[in-house]
């Protein structure tokens, strides 16, 4: 193999804050530009259904057919959870509805928001947090179409100097998710309840966080949520041939995956959780997700949306991704006993092989 | 030096011809492939390659470490274009080499080299940003319809991008179809450019949705049927560069390392000398600073 193309992959400078000479905001931010250009190609092509999108990218830019099936994998799957979550309801009195919440980090311009206000599914509130920058870009675009104006609720304010919006379902929130306190903060500020059943949703966000502040934050939110879940989709398999190229193509980028190697695999993701007080956790790569746990039928439809001949690279790249969950319901209300991907129904495809090994496709 | 050796050496340096060399080196190669069979014949030593999919520099990697054309006999099986930054100059240097030394490299065609598969896959969006019009694509995928479908060497090899097809079982099948065309959707040219070998018995359906999964006992049957002691094909990604399967009844051969700048896999070339003696040379990507990612290429796509 090649030597990495930047020296110090897991060197740390003291005090910098940032923690690697790599590392750099601006390229952790630019992740989201890129993701949200992925999105609208997925959308445009017809995998998900996203009215918003558009107003977030400056260039329209068509992703290979393997980018665009990889996104929409992603989009279900969270959805399915999101979907699971919403629905949930208490095993004594399921009939009286539950006040919930979503606390999306690292949020970017994701538009789930939206969606869900559009599809008339929302919870009762929807907080996103990102860097300043992001959510004053947000902001600003949120406040120059009407299209996402109108989605808000009649008295939204639009703080510009602090970037962010308040409104009683949705709030933009403004901070820095390596300071758990100034986050604290910053969401009590905008009315945040941590007693109000509450998923946490992290896209892509905590695996650029160095592992301590991403265990500070999963900590944090273990102690605070006593009835929720915390969603995570990030990368893993650092170890094999593709992982080792995926570190050093996003090294290359400015945006090292700093926490890769902290929690390498979806078993340690799962420990993760269950180290910071979440009581029940599981983690599953995205190539089982995708098989196994996606509507079946949504599945044909969108396999047939392009010529796709990215068969090997697929499964390749899929195994490379992972969702990890940690579920906490101190209260007992039993809302999430049946909360997540499993258990993963009997296959005869469930058997893995090693991470990275090609596989044949199998025809089914 | 001819016109063509300038333009092989220019091409060598990743530099494209210009539209009307394009046409011209179009129009010698089809006088070309036009004679060949469907089952090409090849005579050894010659060195197999797989998949290549435009990624110029890690051609010339190949060269390095397999021999430059026409030093050594080349048999590429396809899927030139595509994927890569550089379908263009990587399928024009190898036409190229084709019309100077026909009989020392053979060309046959990958399930990429349609016209249907390089509106999605890159190869017509790089030749509309290089040209600023589709001629050049137009060109090179009239040229498609004419590479050969398989080859066999010493009469011992069967070579074919993708594998075996139900509507095939001797070799003279092949070569009683009428090439000259647009990959079909189905059928026994589109079954050769498309299929996998699978551990199956018999015959599956494709993911692919094109071509067929067949077993050993397939592999075994048309090997037997047509008196070949080997089956080598590309198509698939293989992280070691290449894979045996079926007993040794069949390898696959890739050529494409670190394949789309992102899988990490390392390539493979087999080597054929005079008795068929099989060697394979493993290699890894060009570097990244001879490689020359243009500086206006994003990086390779993740989900971030």
């Amino acid at each position: 193999m090649e030597p990495p193309l930047y020296p110090g992959r897991f060197g740390s400078s003291p005090g910098s804050g940032v923690g690697f000479a790599g590392s750099s905001d601006a390229s952790v931010m630019g992740t989201n530009d890129d993701a949200t250009v992925s999105k609208a190609s997925c959308t445009k092509m017809g995998y998900v259904k996203d009215d918003f999108v558009k107003y977030f990218i400056k260039r329209f830019t068509k992703r290979a057919p393997v980018i665009n099936r990889g996104y929409y994998a992603r989009w279900a799957a969270v959805r399915k959870l999101l979907h699971q979550f919403l629905t949930a309801a208490p095993s004594e009195n399921p009939n009286v509805p539950v006040k919930k919440q979503v606390l999306s980090l690292g949020a970017g311009f994701d538009t789930t928001y939206f969606q869900l206000q559009a599809e008339g599914t929302a919870p009762a509130v929807y907080y996103e947090v990102d860097f300043l920058e992001v959510t004053s870009r947000k902001m600003a675009a949120i406040a120059h179409h009407l299209e996402l104006c109108n989605i808000l609720p009649k008295y939204a304010q639009v703080q510009k100097d602090k970037g962010e919006v308040r409104s009683s379902n949705y709030n933009l929130v403004a901070a820095d998710l390596r300071n758990v306190s100034s986050l604290e903060e910053a969401l009590k500020g905008a009315g945040f309840d941590p007693s109000v059943p509450t998923l946490i949703l992290a896209e892509c966000v905590l695996i650029y966080l160095e592992a301590k502040d991403s265990e500070a934050l999963i900590r944090w939110a273990g102690d605070k949520i006593k009835t929720g879940v915390f969603v995570i989709y990030e990368q893993i398999r650092p170890d094999d041939a593709f992982g080792q190229q995926m570190i050093r193509n996003l090294e290359m980028r400015g945006c090292p995956l700093l926490g890769i190697e902290a929690t390498p695999t979806p078993e340690a993701k799962k420990q993760r959780f269950l180290n910071a007080g979440w009581q029940r956790a599981e983690a599953l790569d995205m190539d089982a997700i995708y098989t196994h746990h996606l509507a079946k039928a949504d599945v044909q439809r969108i396999e047939k949306l392009e010529i796709f001949d990215e068969f090997e690279e697929w499964h390749i790249m899929q195994e490379h991704y992972c969702i990890a969950l940690g579920v906490s319901d101190y209260h007992q209300t039993g809302m999430f006993d049946r909360f997540g991907f499993w258990p993963t129904p009997a296959s005869p495809r469930t058997q893995r092989r090693s991470p990275g090994t090609p596989r044949t496709p199998v025809g089914d | 030096m001819s016109d063509l050796d300038r333009q092989i050496e220019q091409l060598r340096r990743c530099e494209p011809l210009k539209e009307s060399e394009v046409k011209a080196l179009c129009t010698k190669a089809m006088e070309i492939l036009v004679e060949e069979s469907n089952v090409q014949r090849v005579d050894s030593p010659v060195t197999l390659c797989g998949d290549i999919h435009g990624q110029f520099y890690d051609l010339k990697e190949l060269f390095t470490v397999g021999g430059e054309c026409p030093q050594t006999n080349y048999l590429f099986m396809g899927d030139f274009v595509d994927r890569g930054f550089y379908s263009v100059e990587t399928f024009l240097l190898l036409l190229a080499l084709k019309v100077r030394y026909p009989d020392r490299i053979t060309l046959i065609r990958g399930n990429h080299e349609s016209r249907q598969i390089t509106q999605v896959y890159g190869f017509y969006d790089e030749c509309l940003r290089k040209y600023g019009s589709v001629n050049v694509w137009r060109y090179c995928t009239d040229i498609f319809d004419y590479l050969s479908l398989s080859a066999l060497i010493d009469n011992r090899i069967f070579c074919v991008h993708g594998g075996l097809s139900p509507s095939i079982s001797t070799l003279d099948q092949i070569r009683a179809i009428d090439r000259k065309q647009e990959v079909p959707h189905d059928g026994a040219m589109c079954d050769l450019l498309w299929s996998d070998p699978e551990e199956i018995e018999g015959w599956g359906l494709s993911p692919r949705g094109a071509g067929y999964l067949f077993g050993g006992d397939v592999a075994t049957t048309f090997c037997h049927d047509n008196k070949v002691e080997l089956i080598a094909r590309a198509h698939q990604l293989v992280m070691e560069g290449y894979k045996w399967l079926f007993n040794q009844q069949l390898v696959t051969v890739w050529s494409a390392p670190n394949y789309c700048y992102r899988c990490g896999n390392v390539a493979a070339i087999l080597e054929l000398d005079e008795h068929l003696e099989k060697k394979f040379t493993v290699f890894e990507a060009a570097p990244q600073d001879v490689r020359g990612v243009p500086s206006s290429k994003p990086a390779p796509d993740y989900f971030l």
